[in-house]
């Protein structure tokens, strides 16, 4: 590491520390922070000191070089830092002092870590509290330490830094017509870094806006219910309005409504019903401490965070209505984006991907719920025939099952498993008898995972080709469609059930991956439950463009773009870190595209850089891509809104967030052609649409040309301008 | 009401209903009408003889296949035989179903290309490719299926030379349990050829073995034959993967479904004993799916059908020229067609129906065509109702191989009309004239005026 490299990555680790004090990376908020810690100056000189040394000890120590850039360690130091800061004199006991506080606070947090770490809990402001409290007892009977005073008579500081004038700008803005209840949100919001002037508050409250409106409005949200609730209930307002305590329901209600929970209505109306609880635990904490002369700071927050986090973990459904954070992006709006968006991508996809039971295209003659006998506890099972143009079942006079198109058709296992059961002596039945003495005539039941069962139904007589016990393979022949038990004309009865007995009680489990055709128009299934009279069938892959989006790490992409007659060079770099996270890195800018490829599907998930960039346009294009083409079929699918073009737009969004989205970013593919030529090549045109509501306000067009060899050729066309990036082999 | 027809007068002898050499009295209806338009105004529009093909039967017979197959097999690729039929609009009506294109020679090769077909959709069968027909195919990434191994130097020769890998299958012919074994195309399967041009294709940089081709006859009536051909070919093709490391891509099972036809010499008609394509599908796959393949390394199917999907689907239309007695007191009738439009009347007995409405009384009748040539016979004999002279007659099965084999010879080739899923009559190949002959021909000099 160079210097100036050094350099960088200790300012990241101070400036971070400062940000971490409300949940954020941002730089710019961190400065703002920074800013205000200074606003006494000894405090903020005590602050960075604290956080320079717990930093510098932290790396020593050779503790994790990525928690101490992030601040991790370096936030509660800061913290103890401005405390004694502001409590004591500057000298050289105290920096002795501040030190040894700074150090202590360190061990605090890296033990406070080890054990809420094992829970998957946060340690908060813990080590903060300890190593302050620590301090403050331990230095009563310190004689050399002196009390501060410049808390006391503040006019005097302001007279000192800046005279006359400093004083009347600090009355007159101390008069400002700003109502009470404002007021003390702005002074509990400085209270956090030990400033108690409204002017600290408002500058914050800028820094937090910038950092996320989501955080704002939660902060605004917070704290009115604590208010309100002070007001409601005949609490001392004073013990909001005069003590360092207020700013406990502002971090409880960013924490809870959308750093560690995912932004939601819910979030919200938990940080509203916690609030009380935070009041009440603030009230007989206080009693308590004040028998040590101590204040409680944080500890009401830090008490129903975490308890409230690892109440959460035990719950055992619904876990996405009230979402934790599964990886830390340091925005409530990244989280509620880029969640909201999983969740309607791939939050409803099945862990076990199952085919459809056959080969080629069937229709479906009675679906969930049908009119004549999927009812009750049979009620999630289809029955599946073969029909021709003309929609008829049967060829000839349909008098025997051989006329039957699907008759004597293989029946093919949906997933891999084991046979749990099979039957496999019953007759056949001339067409219109029913055998209801051995109602499911020749069945298999595989087992695909616990409490996951197939069973397939009416099978021909002696025409199973597997055996109980033996394992099997997805699409691999089970037997040949019949005409056995229950079953007045030859069909395929298939469903899910939670138990290996044939004729279990169904459950609802959907297919992936499947066409439906509707004439000359298909349409894919990611996953779904087939209907009534839909003419289904496997997807068939098409190999060219399976092989177009079939990305390799440490394979590179290279494009070459004409602009203003100059040539530029793109070279993408597909890389995977060790997460098993796949992505694409802009070796020019540095941005990068995240994407997944499952089964047939290719996806991109995240994107990361400036919006401009060719993999931007590429991230667009190909949001997701089905290798298969089926002529004029059209995949839909959202983009998270982090990549909405309108910036403006998208920061009103961001205090709506959690309540509802008024903005779309929608992505459409359509599978074009098969150019003809000497090599064959597919065209992909896709559109991303963003808007408000109905109204489209911002279209980009693309073409994707695939070949053999990969993707040749990518168009753009925006607000009439269309840029071509040529691939360089 | 209408007019009654007169019908000539015969005598009969009486017959207890045995099928005898003049087959089954089984026609006894008229077709008057394809697919809703009249044979009469076909004939009034387009002449006499013509070709009529029915698009509607070609879509339902290769929509009727794909499902036979499937719907039994994971992957499956029809190719449609050009030299079946390779009149464009025939050959375009089963590329917009999706087949790709199975050719023989370098014309039809370019026929495909011609008709849009991308070239790594062109399978390229046959005993004669020239260097410059390989060359393109090379070129164009098709589908080379190695007849012998003279052929294997030259593409392999061919390859180095362009810095192209050619993408080739061999074809392998074996022993089904049929007579006559067909082995005069491709490698043999039994005595080790087919091993022998397969270690030298994957001993070859320049050479991609991308498939495995058989062709086993041609119409076959025992589907149980394909099976033990499929199972021949997986086991070839897990030979390859064993011994090489290397999957193939494909197995193509070609052509050779028998169709509905009659075939000279059998008792009973085609429709009764002739193999439907669902047989030969099960047949098929039922032998790869049972193979060693796993279920998700299954080879894509490819089929070479031609007779069995167009075969039924176009009819030839004639008139009565007259009618005749022979000299042992047989009955003849002679029509508009020869053998050189029908060139399958010398394979099958095809049926013959009239185009207007008759009585239940029929003669035994032999056919004659209307060339001067004592070859020219349609039916040898047919139990046929009494047909007057102007009378208009269907063909039926013509589809395939006539309008590819047929030859100008003394008549002149009539035109081809499709009827279309609206019940539009599109003309898809005009009637040949003197004009269009004259233009192949050079007299010398010398030989241009003469006096006589």
């Amino acid at each position: 590491m160079n210097t100036k490299q050094r350099l960088h990555n200790a300012w990241h680790c101070i400036i971070n520390s400062y940000g971490q004090v409300f949940f954020s990376k941002n730089p710019v908020f961190a400065i703002i922070l920074f800013i205000v810690t200074f606003f006494d100056l000894y405090a903020g000189i005590a602050g960075l000191l604290a956080v320079i040394l717990s930093n510098s000890v932290a790396s020593l120590l050779g503790l994790s070089k990525i928690k101490i850039r992030e601040g991790a360690y370096g936030f509660n130091s800061l913290l103890v830092g401005l405390g004694v800061g502001i409590y004591y004199q500057p000298g050289v006991e105290f920096y002795i002092i501040l030190l040894m506080v700074s150090v202590i606070t360190l061990f605090f947090s890296v033990t406070i870590e080890g054990i809420l770490g094992k829970y998957g809990l946060p340690y908060l402001s813990i080590p903060f509290l300890l190593g302050i409290w620590t301090i403050i007892i331990a230095t009563k009977s310190y004689s050399a330490l002196n009390i501060s005073e410049r808390g006391v008579y503040n006019l005097n500081d302001m007279y000192a830094i800046g005279g006359l004038t400093m004083v009347k700008l600090y009355e007159w803005f101390n008069n400002l017509a700003v109502p009470e209840s404002l007021r003390i949100y702005f002074k509990s919001l400085s209270a956090i870094l030990f400033q108690y002037h409204m002017f600290a508050g408002i500058l914050i409250a800028v820094g937090l806006v910038y950092y996320s409106r989501i955080a704002f409005l939660l902060s605004l949200i917070g704290f009115y219910t604590a208010y309100y609730f002070y007001l409601f209930i005949g609490a001392n307002l004073n013990e909001l309005a005069y003590s360092y305590i207020g700013f406990n329901y502002i971090l409880t209600a960013i924490a809870i409504g959308g750093f560690f929970i995912v932004p939601s209505r819910r979030s919200v109306l938990w940080v509203i019903f916690l609030t009380p609880l935070i009041a009440i635990i603030l009230s007989s904490t206080a009693y308590i401490f004040s028998y040590f002369q101590l204040s409680v700071f944080s500890l009401p927050f830090n008490i129903i965070v975490i308890m409230f986090l690892y109440v959460l973990k035990f719950r055992e459904k619904d876990l996405s209505k009230l979402a934790l954070v599964t990886i830390q992006q340091f925005s409530p709006e990244k989280h509620a984006y880029n969640f909201n968006n999983y969740m309607d991508r791939f939050g409803n996809l099945p862990w076990i991907a199952m085919k459809l039971p056959f080969w080629g295209e069937w229709k479906v003659t009675q679906a969930h719920g049908g009119q004549y006998t999927h009812k009750d506890n049979w009620k999630h099972a289809w029955d599946f025939e073969i029909a021709d143009d003309e929609d008829k079942v049967y060829a000839d006079t349909g008098n025997k099952p051989e006329d039957y198109y699907c008759y004597n058709k293989p029946v093919i296992a949906t997933a891999d498993g084991t046979v749990e059961a099979v039957k496999n002596d019953v007759e056949d039945n001339p067409i219109g008898d029913v055998d209801m003495k051995n109602n499911w005539g020749n069945s298999v039941v595989i087992k695909h995972a616990e409490k996951l069962y197939s069973q397939v139904s009416h099978l021909k007589k002696d025409s199973i080709k597997v055996e109980k016990g033996q394992i099997i393979k997805q699409g691999e022949l089970i037997g040949y469609c019949g005409n056995s038990g229950r079953s007045p004309v030859p069909h395929l009865h298939f469903q899910f059930q939670s138990t290996p007995d044939i004729g279990s009680k169904t459950i609802s489990y959907p297919i992936s991956s499947y066409i439906v055709r509707d004439n000359e128009n298909f349409k894919f299934q990611l996953s779904g439950i087939p209907e009534k009279d839909q003419r289904i069938s496997n997807l068939t892959t098409n190999e060219i463009i399976k092989k177009a989006f079939h990305f390799v790490p440490g394979e590179k992409m290279r494009f070459e773009t004409e602009t203003d007659g100059k040539t530029v060079l793109h070279e993408w770099l597909i890389e995977a870190d060790i997460y098993n996270n796949i992505y694409f890195v802009c070796q020019r800018t540095g941005a990068k595209a995240w994407f997944r490829q499952s089964g047939n599907v290719f996806y991109f998930t995240q994107y990361n850089g400036k919006p401009n960039t060719l993999l931007y346009f590429f991230y667009l294009s190909s949001f997701k891509v089905v290798s298969a083409f089926y002529k004029n079929m059209q995949l839909k699918d959202d983009y998270p809104l982090t990549v909405f073009p309108n910036k403006k737009w998208l920061f009103l969004q961001d205090f709506l967030i959690p309540f509802f989205k008024f903005l779309k970013a929608e992505f459409t593919l359509n599978y074009k052609s098969l150019e003809k030529g000497k090599v064959e090549r597919i065209v992909l045109e896709s559109s991303s649409a963003f808007g408000r509501r109905k109204r489209v306000n911002d279209t980009f067009r693309f073409s994707i040309r695939l070949t053999p060899k990969g993707i040749e050729k990518l168009e753009i066309s925006h607000s009439g301008k269309t840029i071509t990036a040529n691939r360089k082999f | 009401m209408e007019k009654q027809r007169y019908e000539r007068p015969i005598i009969k002898k009486l017959e207890s209903n045995m099928p005898n050499k003049f087959g089954m009295r089984t026609e006894y209806r008229p077709m008057t009408h394809i697919d809703n338009v009249g044979v009469k105004d076909l004939i009034n529009e387009h002449g006499s003889p013509l070709f009529v093909i029915s698009e509607k039967s070609v879509r339902d017979n290769i929509r009727n296949a794909r499902k036979a197959f499937e719907t039994r097999y994971p992957k499956v690729q029809f190719a449609w035989s050009y030299k079946t039929n390779y009149l464009d609009a025939v050959c375009r009506t089963f590329h917009q179903e999706g087949s790709w294109a199975e050719v023989v020679s370098g014309f039809e090769y370019d026929k495909a290309i011609h008709n849009g077909v991308d070239g790594s959709k062109i399978i390229f069968n046959g005993p004669d490719k020239t260097e410059d027909d390989l060359e393109k195919a090379i070129k164009n990434n098709s589908l080379i299926h190695i007849d012998h191994l003279d052929e294997l130097y030259t593409v392999r020769k061919l390859a180095e030379r362009m810095d192209i890998k050619a993408q080739v299958a061999i074809r392998v012919n074996m022993d089904t349990g049929i007579y006559p074994m067909w082995d005069r195309f491709g490698f043999n399967y039994e005595n080790g050829q087919a091993w022998d041009a397969l270690n030298k294709i994957m001993r070859s940089d320049v050479m991609e073995l991308v498939g495995l081709h058989t062709h086993i006859g041609t119409f076959m009536l025992s589907p149980n034959a394909y099976a033990v051909a499929a199972g021949k070919m997986a086991d070839l093709a897990i030979g390859i993967r064993d011994k090489y490391g290397h999957e193939i891509q494909y197995i193509d099972m070609g052509g050779g479904f028998a169709s509905q036809n009659n075939l000279k010499g059998a008792y009973l008609p085609g429709t009764d004993i002739n193999p439907t394509i669902d047989d030969f599908a099960e047949a098929i796959t039922s032998a790869l799916i049972n193979s060693n393949f796993k279920p998700e390394k299954l080879p894509l199917l490819i089929l070479e059908t031609g007779r069995a999907l167009i075969d039924d689907a176009a009819y030839l239309l004639g008139t009565v020229i007259s009618n005749k007695r022979l000299s042992d007191g047989r009955r003849s009738t002679i029509l508009d067609i020869g053998v050189n439009v029908l060139f399958t009347s010398f394979w099958y007995d095809h049926k013959i129906t009239p185009a207007q409405p008759f009585t239940q009384h029929t003669e035994d009748t032999v056919v004659y065509g209307p060339l001067c040539m004592n070859i020219d016979v349609i039916r040898e004999n047919i139990s046929l109702p009494l047909l007057n002279k102007g009378d208009h007659v269907v063909i039926q099965n013509v589809g395939a191989y006539n309008m590819t084999q047929w030859m100008q010879f003394i008549t002149l080739r009539p035109r081809i009309v499709m009827i279309d899923l609206e019940g539009n009559v599109h003309v898809v190949r005009e009637r040949e004239n003197l004009q269009r002959l004259l233009e192949f021909e050079k007299v010398p000099e010398h030989l241009k005026t003469f006096e006589l």
